[in-house]
């Protein structure tokens, strides 16, 4: 293991101070809670000579509802967003995702901003933004522009942010309350685990008909996804296991894993039929119990 | 000295006022807050740093290691290679096979060049990524099988088995005879990485120009100091061995305390002046010794009354690229292969093959947790062919007084097996269990058994010592070279003198080992540190009881036998007022020329062996342990999660439940990190994953319900109280519970650890087939 490569960090106050130093400071880099890019930055993996600190800026920190929109501050941290009163009411699969991250430590540290960012395929915020359909407000000196969090992720570790782009937020279209949501997560154990695959899902019902149905598994393909062939299956139908069975066999076709020290890609392969399931069968049942 | 009732009839005392009670114990409090000092907390900042310059390739021989240019980097003071070691080359700790730094050939993937001296991190990184080395590269043996094949290149001289073991007992062929049902299978075991928080870490300061002092992290300061004296090429009296608290241990820094201290010592005698050595997490994982991966074809036969009749155990023990600690790991476990139950049969073979791989080393269980894995599996395998229950089965066979061990060493007190067994039954309700299903889960419950013998194999004496003074101002200064691992024993040390002398805990004062003025104990291995260290701790506290009782019955006017010592006071038992305090007598034992002070020497009865037969009194006494495990086991996932463990230890004596308890959840914990998760992965002899992000240990979370433990007291009567290690014996019976638990609950067997959820969800969709 080689040192901490040295670096310079900077405080911005402001979202603008901080677009300014990425645009002109060299090899800069924003940093968050810097859980992800410090070993990145030990292991060389990534270079960077000057870090803009995010982590205080006000304007990147909080959640909040607007209107029939909830909006969440990129350098907000997962503890916030896994205790959020408004997440756990609103996006429930939000609020399961973030609690099953890292450890108490690294919560208190990581951002959410920062999982996204980042970029790997088992961040496990991601399915779950999928399915709320959130996308991601991103700003740079020359201007802002909003892109779905799905398109965010461009590769295994590797996002689609321009060097001198920072994302401020990430905002979300507030589900109904006949919607359920479920979250799901495999690892090599219970706690402090990178997921070997993690799937989030989001039923709409109207009256006993499923009428919308979204699914995203990470961590079985180099981006997390979300599998249109699968949902498609559920829309418009009375829930049954057999088409709750069909539609999981369908992600499982879906998926491309890699092998890795964590799992097989087949282990993943399987897996993500099996979590799938689960998530549907459980979100079916939630629904169920409010009809 | 039979201690155990020697002890009651002195003290005089209807309850003991400390030994056997639950204490805080009294470093905890520095601990928990972080003030406690560790090895790395000494070092000033701007002290030399030294690095190891490795081998990339596992087996090559060494044409030229060029540093020239490494010497033209800022900041880099020195590079050290084998030229330069004033004293011998020679680390080895059983067989003098392993070079401190290597000139003529690399053994694997890690194996030590050169060191690097500089005045900061970032050049001495710098500077052995500079270092070129020149290899001519020699085919390597990655498995124990290539390195046996008849063509294989020998990996050091004399050939690939650095050692052989055997036992015969009994006829085998004509217990097999005799035997109704057999089994035969093959187990196999993988390396363990110990995942200590406190990674390998040594301070040295030269003192002139022929004395050193190194602080460092270790379990054994005698051993450090002579094997850092010897590459010196200096006498043990020019160094100075301190072991600071050490943040983990589990038997390797045993290993790593001399190679740690000697790369410090080394560079800073060479420079002339401080040096720091601190191992990177992956150089702690990838390079330096694990837990020793081992192969066992175990057959066995019982009659038709589950009476077991032969075992024939033949071990493949895979040393790595050094023998290190093999011949005493392949020892233990060819000592133990029956596991705890009376056998009137049996042919073992053991072999330690050399590989061009990491090598294996001291781990909690010794040889012990891997062949009971292999055992205990076979007792589970008979039982179900003969068609009785595990437990009925295993009481049929178990160890008891008067039944001779697998060496025909004969039990003839403190065998606490049997209640050991009956008890985890009674306490998990096992005979009125049933294996359950619901929805994907099914679950099950498995019982595993287990004894280790303590401290040092066969007939190497043992013995330990320590020293023990009053002050003037009645607190004691006690020492011992017993090491503080986070086990405690130097704390049970404490609580022995305190019981005998009727000091109150704090009053006694326990000094880091400091080979300058404490004692030699031996090593803090073998679950010996309190048996054989606390055992001589009492010898100290009893001599000097005797002198402070002379004085105090003068000082009181009474006779001797009517003086009590209790709570930092000396007073007549009869009338409790007539008293003065510890401050007051300690005074006048000094004044009057009467020792306040006392050396505290204990050795182990004699032992025999016999190495053609490998019979013999192999141990002074052995730990037993049973726990039962219940596990739930998800069919679509392949998961474990282990629910419950009943554990139970015949523990001779507690002498602190609480610290016993301790050791029991620790190794709950890393048991199921062996069963079921531990895995390091290697390729072309490369270590893939050296992080804690991808070695996976249990987490806290995956920590099941403990039932309180069963202590068993079954006093070892050569000891002080009777107590008996447990730091080892507690881990080896959790594994066979969680393996045959999975069997009782899923139907299927694993031959092979650890028992991934992938692992498992394979089996389960083959068994399907
Ligand atoms: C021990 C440990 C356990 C972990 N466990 C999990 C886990 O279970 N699940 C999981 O998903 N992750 C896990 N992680 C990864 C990590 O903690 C999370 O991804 C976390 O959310 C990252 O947030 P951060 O603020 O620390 O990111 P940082 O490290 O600060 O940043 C990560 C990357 O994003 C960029 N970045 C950050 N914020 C912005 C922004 N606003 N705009 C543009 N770029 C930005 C940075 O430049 C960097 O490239 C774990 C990490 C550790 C060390």
């Amino acid at each position: 293991m080689k040192p901490l490569p040295s670096f310079l960090i900077h405080r911005p106050r402001t979202v603008n101070e901080a677009l300014k130093m990425l645009s002109e400071l060299e090899k800069a880099k924003p940093i968050a809670g810097g859980t992800d890019l410090l070993p990145l930055l030990r292991d060389r993996v990534v270079e960077a000579k000057n870090l803009i600190d995010i982590s205080l800026i006000p304007e990147l920190r909080g959640i909040k509802e607007g209107r029939n929109e909830i909006r969440i501050g990129a350098a907000t941290k997962i503890k916030d967003v896994e205790k959020s009163r408004i997440i756990f009411e609103k996006a429930p699969v939000l609020c399961d995702a973030a609690s099953s991250i890292g450890s108490p430590q690294i919560r208190n540290l990581g951002t959410i901003g920062g999982n996204i960012c980042n970029a790997s395929p088992a961040a496990d915020s991601a399915p779950s933004l999928l399915v709320l359909d959130a996308y991601a407000e991103v700003v740079s000196s020359k201007g802002s522009r909003e892109i779905p969090v799905k398109e965010v992720f461009k590769g295994p570790k590797r996002n689609s942010l321009r060097p001198d782009e920072l994302l401020i937020s990430i905002k979300f279209p507030e589900p109904f309350d006949t919607s359920t949501m479920s979250f799901q997560k495999l690892g090599r154990r219970r706690g402090y685990t990178i997921a070997q695959v993690n799937v989030a899902v989001l039923l709409e019902f109207d009256g006993p008909v499923c009428c919308d149905a979204k699914i995203s598994v990470g961590a079985a393909a180099s981006t997390p996804i979300r599998i249109y062939e699968a949902e498609e299956r559920l829309w418009n139908k009375r829930l049954t296991e057999e088409i709750i069975e069909d539609a999981s066999t369908q992600c499982m076709r879906a998926v491309d894993p890699i092998d890795d020290v964590r799992a097989s890609a087949e282990y993943r392969r399987e897996m993500s039929h099996v979590l799938v399931r689960r998530c549907l069968m459980e979100a079916w049942n939630k629904a169920r119990r409010l009809m | 000295m039979e201690y155990a009732n020697i002890l009651q009839d002195l003290l005089k005392r209807d309850e003991y006022l400390i030994v056997g009670k639950k204490v805080a114990r009294t470093d905890a409090l520095d601990k928990v807050l972080g003030r406690a000092l560790f090895t790395a907390d000494y070092v000033p900042k701007g002290t030399m740093v030294v690095k190891v310059v490795r081998s990339l390739q596992p087996h090559a021989l060494i044409r030229k290691i060029d540093y020239k240019e490494a010497l033209k980097i800022p900041g880099v003071i020195r590079v050290i290679t084998a030229s330069d070691i004033p004293g011998e080359n020679q680390i080895g700790y059983a067989l003098p096979d392993q070079p401190f730094l290597n000139d003529a050939k690399v053994h694997y993937v890690g194996d030590p060049l050169a060191l690097v001296c500089a005045s900061d991190e970032y050049s001495a990184s710098e500077a052995v990524d500079a270092i070129k080395v020149e290899y001519n590269a020699l085919p390597s043996h990655l498995t124990v099988d290539s390195a046996l094949a008849s063509d294989a290149i020998p990996i050091h001289d004399g050939g690939n088995i650095a050692v052989k073991t055997r036992i015969r007992k009994g006829d085998v062929a004509k217990g097999f005879k005799e035997s109704t049902v057999e089994v035969e299978e093959t187990y196999e075991t993988p390396y363990q990485e110990h995942m200590y928080l406190e990674t390998e870490a040594a301070y040295a300061i030269p003192e002139g120009s022929d004395k050193v002092t190194v602080i460092g992290t270790m379990q054994s300061p005698f051993l450090v100091r002579e094997k850092v004296a010897k590459i010196l090429g200096w006498s043990l009296s020019q160094v100075r061995i301190i072991q600071a608290l050490t943040g983990g241990a589990f038997g390797k820094k045993d290993d790593m305390g001399p190679l740690v201290c000697a790369e410090a010592a080394l560079a800073a005698v060479l420079v002339g002046k401080p040096a720091a050595r601190i191992y990177d997490r992956d150089e702690s994982v990838a390079y330096t010794p694990k837990r020793f991966p081992a192969r066992f074809r175990y057959r066995s036969g019982a009659d038709s009354e589950g009476k077991l009749k032969a075992i024939e155990v033949e071990i493949t023990l895979e040393c790595g690229a050094y023998a290190n600690r093999s011949p005493f790991w392949l020892w233990r476990q060819t000592a133990h292969a029956a596991g705890p139950y009376y056998v009137p049969n049996a042919a073992i073979d053991g072999k330690a093959v050399y590989t061009n791989k990491v090598y294996g080393g001291s781990f909690r269980g010794f040889g012990d947790l891997a062949m009971q894995f292999a055992a205990e599996s076979q007792m589970d395998r008979l039982a179900e062919k003969i068609n009785i229950d595990p437990i009925e089965f295993r009481l049929k066979n178990i160890l008891k007084t008067g039944l001779t061990t697998t060496c025909d060493q004969l039990l003839d007190h403190s065998v606490g097996i049997e209640e050991c067994l009956r008890r985890v039954a009674e306490a998990s309700n096992w005979s009125k269990y049933v294996p359950c299903k619901e929805g994907s889960r099914v679950r099950g419950l498995g019982v595993g058994c287990a004894y280790h013998g303590i401290s040092t194999s066969r007939g190497t004496p043992d013995w330990s010592a320590c020293s023990l003074i009053l002050n003037q101002d009645g607190t004691f200064t006690y020492r011992t070279g017993i090491c503080e691992l986070g086990q405690g024993s130097p704390i049970g040390h404490a609580k022995i003198v305190s019981e005998i002398v009727g000091a109150p805990l704090d009053f006694i004062h326990v000094e880091l080992p400091d080979t300058s003025s404490t004692p030699d104990a031996k090593p803090t291995h073998g679950s010996r540190g309190l048996m054989l260290g606390g055992t001589a701790a009492a010898d100290a506290a009893l001599k000097l009881r005797d002198n402070m009782l002379k004085v105090a019955a003068e000082m009181l006017e009474c006779r001797e036998d009517e003086v009590e010592l209790k709570g930092g006071e000396a007073f007549e038992r009869g009338t409790p007022s007539n008293k003065i305090s510890f401050s007051e007598l300690a005074e006048e034992l000094y004044a009057r020329g009467i020792s306040p002070a006392s050396y505290g020497f204990y050795a182990s009865p004699k032992r025999y062996f016999d190495p053609e037969t490998g019979l013999g009194v192999n141990y002074s006494v052995y730990t037993f342990a049973a726990s039962v495990a219940e596990v739930e086991v998800d069919l679509e996932t392949g998961e474990t999660t282990v629910l419950k463990v009943w554990p139970a230890m015949d523990v001779g004596k507690a002498i602190d439940p609480l610290m016993i308890e301790g050791q029991i959840e620790g190794a709950v914990s890393q048991g199921i990190g062996f069963a079921l998760m531990e895995n390091l992965i290697l390729e072309d002899g490369v270590v893939l994953n050296p992080f804690f992000k991808d070695y996976i240990i249990p987490s806290a979370l995956d920590t099941p319900e403990i039932a309180k433990p069963i202590l068993v007291e079954k006093p070892y009567k050569h000891s002080a109280f009777g107590a008996k290690g447990v730091g080892e014996p507690a881990i080896i019976s959790i594994v066979p519970a969680i393996v045959n638990a999975i069997h009782n609950a899923t139907g299927i067997r694993f031959n092979t650890l650890p028992i991934t959820a992938e692992r498992l969800y394979d089996a389960i969709r083959r068994s399907r087939q």
